[in-house]
């Protein structure tokens, strides 16, 4: 292949990795504006939806051109098929923040309890932000150090959504009130669970990126 | 590889004179099955398919260690026929080489060496070997034109034909796509995907695009060397050698 191939990959693993940082910034924000009933916050990851949107459309658009172009094959072929994969988790991760937005909005009226952090969902949030960097970092680099841990780090994140479930439960039966609250963190629970399954197959590409192998990370 | 092999090769080294132009070949390959062989110009791929039906006898000063097994049996050994070994591993070139003779002749001719001489078993084999070769519809109107009218596309199937005639079980190609045009190029490789229902096909090709339509197995050579021998989807997905990854990706070569 041309090092016109090479140079043109390296521009689009850069806006890959800048997409996919832009997107653990709308889940990051998501989270905080959440922690701090901020609404104007919650507001504003809401609006770049668009702009994840379109870079996810002009990055697959590139993909599919890079493929008619130069047909790569072995390691070129795989990351061009890796950053294809990497767009669409990184995508998810972003809609999944723009809903975790959502969540803020729709519970602006009883604010007098910090239901969200009582349900240990900030400490969940920082477990999965912290795996999406670190496959991030993973594609940026090469660097399988980085995602050596994933699985087990997954399972810890499904526990805690399990744990957060049975605890909103108990809030829910204890104080009715709490119903739609609950429920809408619940959701925020499933949410960043789902976001860590994200960040797995986004680890499992690299890896097979890398070594040409095929991995499952459950 | 699960198929049977029918050519295996067994620390094969080939010099020109001083020079070693291959180096250790060990490989074995598959029967019904094309089998390209990938690398730089210069790697060693033409004469190692040229050791497979002893093209390489006609080379002065070039001399050969170690086996070639067709059938199990060297084809270096003493008592093997060359011809016989021609005739049974056959060859076609990068550039078509028709006989200056009609179509009919040009696929007649290796039969009638061979001995065949009735009018109606030959017309049956110039028809049957056309037909493999996916050209008798084509040239049936006109068998007695001379070959030469025909397009390089016709001219190079028609050396095809002309290589299926005397019955072969192993067919050599070297480039034989590189004096074509891509549709014409489109034809050959699907009538290798054809061949390899009866016959096995072992293919040198530049381009490396052909060899991963075309091949089921795949070696890359470099510096006279085999450097990486396998599937071909795996070559092209994952080579297991750095060097294969880099040639493939066209990082040199």
């Amino acid at each position: 292949m041309t090092d016109k191939f090479h140079e043109e990959m390296a521009e689009m693993q850069r806006r890959v990795l800048a997409m996919g940082l832009f997107a653990e910034g709308m889940l990051r924000d998501a989270v905080e504006a959440l922690r701090r009933q901020d609404i104007a916050l919650a507001s504003d990851v809401k609006g770049r939806k668009r702009a994840l949107s379109s870079q996810n459309d002009a990055l697959e658009e590139e993909v599919y051109r890079m493929i008619a172009l130069y047909q790569p094959v072995a390691r070129d072929m795989r990351a061009v098929a890796c950053a294809l994969k990497v767009i669409a988790s990184a995508e998810r991760i972003g809609r999944y923040g723009k809903d975790i937005a959502n969540v803020v909005i729709a519970t602006t009226d009883a604010r007098e309890s910090d239901l969200a952090t009582g349900l240990s969902i900030p400490h969940m949030a920082g477990l999965v932000l912290s795996m999406i960097d670190d496959s991030l970092r993973a594609y940026e680099t090469g660097d399988l150090q980085y995602i050596r841990n994933h699985s087990e780090r997954d399972d810890v994140v499904d526990a805690l959504r399990h744990t957060i479930f049975r605890e909103g439960i108990t809030y829910m039966m204890e104080e009715p009130r709490t119903i739609t609250r609950c429920m809408n963190y619940l959701m925020v629970a499933r949410y960043l669970e789902r976001c860590a399954d994200h960040s797995c197959k986004i680890a499992e590409k690299v890896h097979y990126m890398v070594t040409g192998e095929r991995i499952e990370i459950k | 590889m699960t198929t049977q092999s029918i050519i295996c090769t067994q620390g094969l080294n080939l010099y020109y004179g001083e020079m070693r132009a291959l180096k250790d070949i060990t490989m074995s390959v598959s029967d019904r099955k094309v089998t390209a062989l990938i690398g730089p110009s210069g790697c060693g791929k033409s004469t190692l398919i040229r050791c497979f039906n002893r093209m390489n006898d006609l080379v002065d000063a070039c001399r050969i260690e170690g086996s070639v097994d067709f059938h199990g049996k060297n084809i270096y050994g003493n008592g093997t026929d060359p011809v016989e070994i021609r005739r049974r591993i056959g060859m076609v070139f990068q550039k078509p080489n028709p006989f200056p003779k009609s179509i009919y002749e040009n696929v007649a001719y290796g039969p009638r060496v061979h001995g065949i001489t009735e009018r109606a078993r030959l017309d049956r084999i110039v028809e049957e070997s056309l037909r493999k070769a996916a050209l008798w519809d084509e040239v049936k109107e006109r068998l007695s034109h001379s070959a030469m009218s025909l397009s390089g596309g016709q001219q190079q199937r028609l050396c095809i034909a002309r290589t299926l005639a005397v019955e072969p079980e192993v067919i050599l190609m070297d480039e034989p796509c590189s004096a074509l045009d891509p549709i014409a190029t489109a034809k050959i490789e699907a009538l290798i995907g054809e061949l390899k229902q009866q016959y096995c096909v072992i293919i040198v090709t530049h381009n490396m695009q052909q060899a991963s339509r075309v091949s089921d197995h795949c070696g890359f050579m470099y510096l006279g060397e085999m450097v990486e021998f396998g599937e071909t989807a795996q070559i092209f997905e994952s080579p297991t050698e750095e060097l294969t990854e880099n040639y493939i990706t066209g990082r040199f070569g």
